[in-house]
């Protein structure tokens, strides 16, 4: 299930798509300024069609690869099919509306809907966990306090704001100053240690969005990390709701 | 030996010098040394079983797990939740600590009406808040295999919170902190802490407190002897100094090697007091004896020196090949490095007491004699005369007893039992012995039994026998719980409408696995490549009998289930026990028998008789059979550390009848017969083994203190040892002597043998007597 999540909602994470975003003026900006700015940057388009590559590396530096396609409308509508590798193939998830998901498992030709409520915890495989792929706007949980400035960045240190869940304790951000791009997250756990860091590389402009091509997420505690690589991105495509069928699910 | 001595004793300054700057720096080296509580480590690593369970250990992480056991009335209560779902949270962000499995952490499959739902059984951020909620987690939990007798206990009266280490951590130092969270958290009910991290943390308190409160008891000991004995200021110091420093020396080596303290090695400094001590206590009085002008003190210290160097050589040489004889095949390598390192302590007292002990000798004033000690003396030398005189007359009578003791042990050797689990170690009530219980009586114990399985594991053929091969385990008694992959796949198939059972084919195997991908209960059960799996199961605390039983069910059944699609191979605590039992067998003969070929090659060397050399084994022999009948009357089984006893009262045991003999030789020159030699070498050599019997007795057994079993009876074992061994050189060897050299002497001889002494010219305040060898 954990997987299940992560592949619904993995896409707002890698592509960071700047959309209609200026670069931060060059005045100084409060930390909650800088925080809404990257959260409008990492917006989702109208719908958008990915193909993606997923590489998890053990602590052993031992590669596996799994390629999926991914189909998403706004916020709620998601198809993912996997590609790769054969034993995966066809394998698929759709989401609607209202946290309503559905599992496709060719090998039984069968579609079962399924829930979750995990949050916490890593994801299977991957080093994200349902909180790091959350649809949510970082403003809306953590209050940002500017750290540090260089010339090309601002480096944000968030705490969790009242009454708000997290299973970190704090997040370090560096921006971007001339995309408001986050291309770097520190965690931190309640024991206070780092203990994961997101790094956004090979920034690229696709059409009117940036996208990072290539993610990492490492665990330092269990030394592992995933990469996300995108492969195609096609967006504003005016995708149908036909596609996000259960009909469409099995085919 | 004269130019041994001679140089000895001209190079003194240096001597003195020498010892204390070596002694100085490994003062230094000594604050290193550490203790090695983790007794998996000293298995031996070329043992395939052994490999086998390592190479799990590492690969499954099983020996990383530190399991917090929480126990009450019912766990079920929103109290008890609330905490263990706090303690999981804060487990899971101590550095150290890659996981955690409990309650609110473990994975969930839930089927629900029309589809499934997968997460953590008990949701963190969503806690049951009513009785009713309470109700059904309790319902639903105890529903399913995966969490009944596992994480909780089914009745649910305990629960389980395991935490997995990571590699290369100080796993005493995280279970530390563990247990510290677990305190500051202040829970009202009990809680128990198990597997090896924790057990660590409680060996290495023993290890520490049973030094702390043995060594200065025995210290204590031997002062208070010596000044019985001695009654002066050298005749303690010296000894207790030379102790010490045999101490400080092996310690600091084994420190400045990186060779840490174990369960067994703990009795060196023990052993190095008790046993050591005599060398320097023979050279001391040896002094007091022949120095006696102190004009003339240091030739008469040479004389002394060469007449003294041998004899404390011989038992010297003796007692380290009974160490010696644990170097040579023993099984795990701690009895391997006992042997070493109590070998070099016995080399060190030894070393010291022919040449640091007379060099300092030489600085001390020579002593006046003292009343005080003549009526001492001649008290022993009364009582000596009585015994002398009986054992004598009744050679025959001797040799009838002691033939009827060795029938005795005979008829109790059979009954003595091996032990080798661990659990053993530790008094029953200690928190070991506890968290054992508690995990028996609720989770199905807690030794871990395991099968690996070869072959492509998402194979539908693969995960069948696998099931067949629990199946069969769940049909043995004492075997518990069968954990492996086969559950998991099980559980979806049937959350796909299929049923509880193994999918029909690889695609829907594939299928299902993709759900579970990388989830931590993974790695405890199957590979990366998905070409080995682990079926985990655990056993009670079972006898050495039953356990090599149920070895040889599961083998039978793994031989006759290999094939080309699967390969089963078993491994676990059982097998390991197994070969342990085995081992200490054989290291039990092998060192017994290369003890007593160290010690016959010593007495002919000594004799030049095969006859005598064998007489002077007569003492060793009876009392091995006293021993051994001891441990099957009175159920002290054969553990890791009883079955040191055997070749290290060998080696301690033989001084007695190497002493007696050396004097009896001496003494044969100048008696007309074997009879009048006796009773002297009786009233000589005779006190001094007892006083030595008493003393040694003693110090062994101050073990009794101490908190690890075996070291009790290792402590028991020793002390019979001495005393039968020391009788047996005073009654049965004169005995034996009589007989075999009896051609009607006795007869023609006026058996009054009392105080032949009388026209002797040793001194009378000879307290501990020393063999006089020339």
């Amino acid at each position: 299930m954990k997987r299940i999540s992560f592949i619904v909602l993995f896409s707002l994470i890698i592509t960071g798509l700047t959309f209609c975003e200026d670069p931060l003026p060059k005045e100084k900006l409060s930390a909650g300024k800088i925080l809404e700015k990257v959260d409008n940057v990492i917006n989702a388009p109208i719908d958008q069609e990915l193909k993606v590559k997923l590489v998890l590396i053990d602590k052993k530096g031992k590669e596996k690869e799994n390629e999926l396609t991914m189909y998403q409308k706004g916020f709620d509508k998601r198809l993912v099919k996997f590609t790769k590798p054969a034993e995966k193939k066809d394998i698929g998830f759709l989401s609607l509306p209202d946290d309503i998901m559905y599992l496709y498992l060719p090998a039984f030709k069968k579609i079962r809907r399924i829930a979750s409520h995990v949050k916490n915890s890593k994801f299977a495989g991957t080093d994200f966990t349902y909180e790091d792929m959350e649809a949510k706007r970082f403003s809306d949980t953590w209050i940002p306090s500017l750290k540090n400035e260089t010339e090309e960045q601002y480096i944000l240190e968030l705490t969790l704001k009242e009454g708000m869940k997290s299973e970190y304790f704090k997040l370090i951000m560096y921006v971007r100053k001339d995309n408001s791009y986050p291309v770097k997250i520190e965690y931190y756990d309640k024991g206070k240690n780092l203990i994961k860091i997101q790094t956004r590389a090979k920034l690229n402009k696709v059409g009117d969005y940036w996208i990072s091509e290539e993610t990492t997420m490492q665990d330092l505690k269990v030394k592992h990390s995933t990469k996300m690589i995108i492969l195609e991105s096609k967006f504003d495509n005016k995708l149908s709701d036909d596609v996000f069928t259960k009909r469409n699910l099995e085919r | 030996m004269q130019k041994f001595s001679w140089v000895i004793i001209k190079l003194r300054v240096l001597i003195i010098i020498f010892v204390i700057l070596i002694t100085g720096l490994l003062i230094f080296s000594l604050k290193g040394l550490k203790i090695n509580p983790d007794i998996i480590s000293y298995l031996p690593k070329t043992d395939n079983d052994v490999k086998l369970f390592d190479y799990i250990g590492e690969e499954y992480k099983g020996n990383s797990l530190a399991m917090v056991a929480i126990e009450s009335d019912d766990i079920f209560d929103l109290e008890t939740i609330k905490s263990i779902n706090i303690l999981t949270n804060k487990f899971k962000v101590l550095p150290g600590v890659s996981y955690v499995t409990s309650l609110t952490n473990v994975l969930d499959i839930k089927k629900l009406e029309d589809g499934f739902e997968i997460g953590k059984l008990i949701d963190e951020f969503n806690l049951p808040k009513n009785p009713e909620d309470i109700k059904n987690l309790k319902q639903y939990t105890l529903s399913k295999d995966m969490y009944r007798g596992r994480i909780v206990s089914e009745n649910s009266t305990a629960t389980l919170i395991v935490c997995r280490l990571n590699d290369n951590v100080d796993k005493v130092d995280t279970a530390r902190k563990i247990k510290q969270l677990v305190q500051e958290e202040g829970l009202k009910q009990k809680v128990y802490y198990g597997g090896i991290p924790f057990q660590m943390i409680d060996i290495n308190k023993i290890i520490t407190s049973d030094l702390i409160l043995l060594v200065p008891l025995i210290i204590l000991l031997i002062i208070v002897s010596l000044l019985f004995a001695f009654r002066s200021f050298r005749g303690v110091v010296l000894p207790i100094l030379t102790v010490v420093i045999a101490n400080i020396w092996t310690l600091g080596i084994m420190s400045a090697l990186g060779i840490p303290l174990t369960v067994i090695s703990n009795l060196i400094p023990i052993i190095l007091i008790a046993v050591g001590s005599a060398y320097s206590i023979h050279v001391i009085h040896l002094f007091k004896e022949k120095v006696k002008d102190e004009n003339n003190k240091i030739n008469q210290s040479i004389e002394a020196l060469s007449n003294i160097a041998i004899p404390v050589l011989l038992t010297g040489v003796t007692t380290m090949g009974g160490f010696l004889a644990f170097v040579f095949g023993s099984y795990l390598t701690m009895i391997r490095e006992f042997g070493i390192f109590s070998c070099l302590g016995v080399f060190f007292s030894l070393f010291l007491s022919i040449t640091f002990i007379p060099a300092l000798l030489t600085f001390f004033p020579v002593r006046k004699k003292q009343i005080k000690e003549k009526e001492n003396a001649s008290f022993f030398i009364n009582m000596m005369d009585l015994i002398g005189s009986f054992i004598l007359k009744r050679e025959r009578l001797i040799i009838f007893i002691g033939l009827i003791l060795v029938i005795i042990g005979i008829i109790g050797i059979p009954s003595v039992k091996r032990r080798v689990d661990m659990l053993d170690y530790f008094k029953p009530g200690s928190s070991i012995r506890l968290t054992e219980e508690l995990l028996e009586k609720k989770f199905g114990g807690s030794i871990p039994i395991q099968v690996i399985v070869e072959g492509d594991i998402l194979d539908p053929e693969v995960l069948n026998e696998m099931k067949g091969m629990e199946d069969f385990l769940t049909t043995l008694d004492d075997v518990h719980n069968p954990q492996s992959i086969v559950e998991l796949i099980e559980e979806m198939n049937d959350m796909m409408g299929e049923g509880k059972k193994i999918p029909d084919s690889r695609m829907k195997v594939d299928n299902l696995w993709f759900l579970i991908e990388g989830e931590d209960i993974l790695e405890q059960l199957v590979n990366d490549d998905k070409s080995e799996a682990l079926i985990q199961a655990t056993i009670t605390n079972v006898d050495t009998e039953r356990m090599k039983y149920l070895v040889g069910q599961i083998d039978e059944y793994v031989k006759s289930h290999n094939s080309s699609v699967v390969t089963f191979s078993q491994t676990g605590m059982p097998l390991i026990y197994q070969n342990l039992d085995n081992s200490i067998m054989k290291s039990q003969l092998q060192s017994l028998i290369i003890a007593i070929c160290l010690i016959f090659i010593c007495l002919l060397l000594m004799n030049k008789s095969i006859k005598r050399a064998l007489v002077g084994l007569i003492p060793i022999g009876f009392t091995l059979v006293i021993i051994l009948g001891f441990m099957g009357f009175t159920k002290i089984p054969l553990d890791i550390a009883t079955v040191l006893v055997g070749s290290i009262s060998i080696g301690i045991g033989i001084d007695y009848s190497i002493h007696f003999m050396n004097r009896f030789k001496e003494e044969r020159k100048r008696y007309p017969n074997e009879l009048h030699a006796l009773d002297k070498t009786l009233e000589t050599t005779g006190k001094a083994i007892i006083i030595n019997v008493i003393t040694v007795t003693l110090g062994f057994l101050i073990l009794l203190f101490a908190n690890l079993i075996p070291l009790r009876r290792f402590g028991i074992l020793i002390a019979i040892t001495m005393i039968s061994s020391g009788i047996g050189a005073i009654t049965l060897l004169p005995a034996a002597i009589l007989i075999i050299t009896k051609n009607g002497t006795k007869n023609n001889q006026s058996p009054k043998v009392k105080r032949i002494t009388e026209d002797e010219e040793i001194t009378e305040d000879e307290e501990i007597e020393v063999s006089v060898l020339k």
